[in-house]
């Protein structure tokens, strides 16, 4: 018994899905938290669950029974939604509030009786708002406000509540104070399901967590099967790692965060201690990409040229293409084009027209001959030991041309070692392509 | 506006634990509604006693009880009895029904809009009722066919803005309140254009009375039919007073509460039309009651509709009554209601403004 979705497509309009195939099932008790980025679906699948959307394909089954053949009073008195916190037009007061979560069990003509007040006793006594229940709810914390619609939720005396963001809008300590309240109640035997942005709450307080990711299911499970740092980094489309906890000689993960690109110069690469210091070493195991990032002018291929030094004086072998800029009276006025294994430059671009002093954005001619000269160099599996490549712009990212070999030897981990220059912009594109990408910033 | 400061001295001194509202446990809220209740019947009488024609209170009093008993009545003057008995009592109750409905249409049309600033004109209702009347006008008809034509027109025009708004999938209290800005905007130009055509000595003057607001010519056969849609809309707004607090929440919410939106929206929709198509063809373009009553409602009495229904038409009455009897009493002629409620009501509006303690 309890929620089971087998399967749920939904699509505003046809041709757009945000949802497909998506299916999981809810134990009485059971905290399931739906993690996913935004536009990922996570509201979507509430609202089908909650019969604001019905799915065009696929069912949603409660108590065994499609969700589908409740009517709106029966489906309410079994699910509850606890909505974004929001501020409602008209100032009732708390237990105004909670008293609405009586309406799936009144007649149409019906207003609350007494026993009705006595249930909302009990909720807001439940979550410890009895002295506040005259007070607007409008003038409650974000945290007392949510407690406030937990109350509504469990005087609506239904198995399962639907939470939309509970921790949306809060500071740690009313987070903190919601998510509690919420696990001692699951502890009683009441469902919830939490579409959340938080992944360290799911890690905190889920039992299962659905990862969505474009309105697919991308994992569903035990934390430990979930929450791992590939499947993250892939949902979120963002490096992900995953900090771990010693504690009375248990390890657990605590937290989860964003890895950001780490600052190191070519010299720490010389750190027998560096994740990176096997590059150098001949000794790394898989192909270790690294991309090379910084905002124009940060000094992207001075740091490339640092590390070929350095790679050079230990005797491997470099190749592919750096582009140096090439300077008049302190004015960058072409790019030119270094072949790495031969040593041969030619010059890839000119600027177009007069110097003008810092107005403007540069515009530059290119000469298609040595890009495709430079495309040439990266067509076949380099014979090498370490692959430079400076840069992959949106011109290989987007249109397909220009260095778009390098992107095939990049995606076919044809290299042993590469390193990779990419200007920040392009950065979640890169690593997205390649989540296992080591980030470096010039 | 003393009961205002005595409720807010009664929301301070509720006890924590009171299970029940608090407006019938508490002395100063038992006061609230008895006032709310008796006001609308002292006005009633008081208000039978003011006018040109000079009648004692006592008189009053003696010629409602003669329609029981004759003979208590014998001394009166038969001009004083008849003016009470035909014509100030319908004019009254007019007054009476006319004001309690458009507060309470106010109030449910603020509270399915979710917008405290909407009023009973939100679908166009007046807008298209002005335009019916003046068209009659126009056409020289009897005063019947001027208050039908209103009548249709009013219920034409919020067919219109609903059916309208259905052709969006999205969004509809949005789409809904822009459809009723714009049909109301096409009525009132179309308005505008019968006056262009009007003939300014004879159908023009007309139309502008009638368009400014007016009790004057009630007698006592509107009342019968502006009794009963104006009372049985009401009955129906306070049957579902339940329902439109929860509708006040948003559509989803209600969903998720087991309610069906849609349909109850179009239930308190038709409703609310009805009763004020029906008070605008007798009294005339009537602004601002439906607007400044149930913001005077929710102040003493708070949002739940359970009370704010009852007190909107309580206040709406009362409201409506005092502007009709400075009306008949402030000029030798009369000043249009229409104008009036305008002039006393933007300045009570504000007051009401500067005390509420909403959130917005």
């Amino acid at each position: 018994m309890g929620l089971e979705a087998r399967g749920i497509h939904f699509a505003y309009t046809p041709d757009k899905p945000v949802l497909q195939d998506v299916s999981f099932d809810l134990e009485p008790g059971e905290l399931l938290f739906i993690l996913g980025r935004n536009g990922s679906g996570k509201t979507t699948l509430l609202s089908c669950l909650n019969g604001i959307f019905s799915p065009t394909s696929g069912e949603v089954l409660l108590d065994g029974r499609a969700i589908g053949s409740y009517n709106a009073v029966e489906r309410a008195r079994k699910i509850g939604l606890i909505p974004q916190l929001h501020t409602p037009t008209f100032t009732y007061s708390v237990r105004e509030m909670v008293l609405m979560g009586r309406s799936p069990h009144l007649n149409l003509l019906g207003t609350p009786g007494k026993e009705d007040q006595a249930v909302v006793d009990e909720a807001l006594e439940t979550v410890g708002l009895v002295d506040l229940q005259h007070r607007p709810y409008t003038q409650l914390s974000g945290g007392e406000q949510q407690l406030v619609l937990i109350a509504r939720g469990l005087a609506q005396k239904c198995d399962i509540l639907l939470m939309d963001e509970p921790s949306a809008h809060l500071d740690i300590s009313n987070q903190y104070q919601v998510l509690e309240m919420i696990d001692q109640l699951s502890k009683q035997g009441l469902s919830f399901i939490i579409s959340s942005h938080s992944p360290n709450n799911a890690l905190a307080y889920a039992k299962r967590v659905l990862l969505l990711q474009k309105g697919r299911v991308m994992a569903y499970g035990e934390l430990e099967e979930t929450l791992t740092e590939p499947l993250l980094s892939a949902a979120y489309g963002l490096k992900t790692e995953v900090i771990y906890k010693k504690e009375n000689g248990t390890t657990t993960p605590r937290a989860i965060l964003p890895r950001r690109p780490l600052a190191v110069s070519p010299e720490t690469l010389k750190d027998p201690d560096s994740d990176l210091s096997c590059i150098l070493e001949r000794s790394c195991e898989t192909p270790q990409l690294v991309l090379v990032t910084g905002l124009s002018g940060a000094g992207k291929t001075t740091w490339c040229k640092g590390m070929v030094e350095q790679a050079r004086a230990k005797g491997l072998k470099v190749c592919g293409l750096i582009s140096p800029a090439v300077f008049k009276d302190g004015w960058k006025v072409g790019i030119d084009l270094m072949d790495l294994a031969a040593g041969e430059s030619r010059r890839l671009a000119n600027l177009r027209g007069e110097i003008l002093t810092g107005v403007g954005t540069p515009k530059w001619d290119m000469d298609p001959e040595v890009m495709a000269w430079g495309n040439a160099i990266l067509a076949e599996k380099p014979d090498c030991d370490v692959l430079v490549m400076d840069e992959l712009g949106p011109l290989e990212f987007f249109r397909k041309e220009g260095f778009v070999n390098g992107l095939t030897l990049l995606d076919q981990k044809k290299f042993r070692a590469a390193f990779v220059v990419v200007r920040s912009s392009l950065l979640p594109f890169a690593q997205q392509r390649w989540p296992y990408a080591h980030i470096v910033t010039a | 506006m003393t009961t205002t400061s005595r409720t807010k001295r009664s929301k301070a001194s509720v006890p924590s634990n009171d299970p029940n509202s608090a407006l019938l446990k508490t002395r100063q809220g038992r006061l609230t509604v008895v006032i709310l209740a008796v006001l609308p019947v002292f006005l009633f009488l008081v208000s039978l006693a003011l006018g040109r024609y000079q009648i004692s209170l006592n008189d009053v009093g003696r010629i409602l009880v003669s329609t029981l008993k004759p003979e208590l009545a014998a001394d009166i003057p038969e001009t004083a009895r008849r003016l009470v008995l035909r014509i100030r009592v319908p004019r009254i109750l007019a007054a009476l029904l006319v004001g309690g409905g458009l507060g309470v249409t106010g109030a449910a049309f603020q509270g399915i809009f979710k917008n405290p600033l909407v009023d009973s004109n939100i679908l166009g209702v007046t807008s298209g009722a002005g335009f019916g009347a003046a068209l009659a006008l126009l056409l020289l008809r009897p005063m019947w066919q001027v208050q039908l034509s209103a009548f249709i027109f009013g219920m034409l025009a919020v067919a219109l803005a609903f059916f309208g708004s259905r052709m969006y999938r999205s969004s509809p209290i949005l789409v809904l309140t822009l459809m009723g800005i714009l049909v109301g905007s096409l009525f009132n130009s179309l308005t505008s254009l019968l006056k262009y055509v009007a003939d300014p000595l004879d159908t023009l003057p007309a139309i502008t009375f009638w368009l400014l607001g007016s009790l004057t010519s009630i007698t006592w056969d509107d009342i019968p039919i502006l009794a009963a849609i104006t009372v049985l809309g009401t009955v129906f707004l306070w049957a579902i007073r339940w329902r439109l607090n929860v509708l006040s929440l948003g559509d989803d919410e209600a969903k998720s509460l087991g309610m069906n939106p849609g349909r109850l929206k179009i239930g308190i929709i038709a409703a609310s039309a009805l009763v004020t198509a029906m008070a605008v063809s007798v009294a005339g373009v009537i602004g601002w009651v439906g607007l400044v009553i149930p913001h005077a409602g929710r102040i003493i009495v708070g949002p739940d509709h359970k009370k704010l229904i009852p007190a909107s038409v309580s206040l709406g009455a009362c409201f409506m009554l005092l502007i009709d009897d400075v009306s008949r009493s402030l000029l030798p002629g009369e000043v249009p209601i229409g104008v009036l409620t305008g002039i006393l009501g933007v300045p009570i509006l504000i007051v009401l403004l500067r005390k509420n303690r909403t959130g917005w």
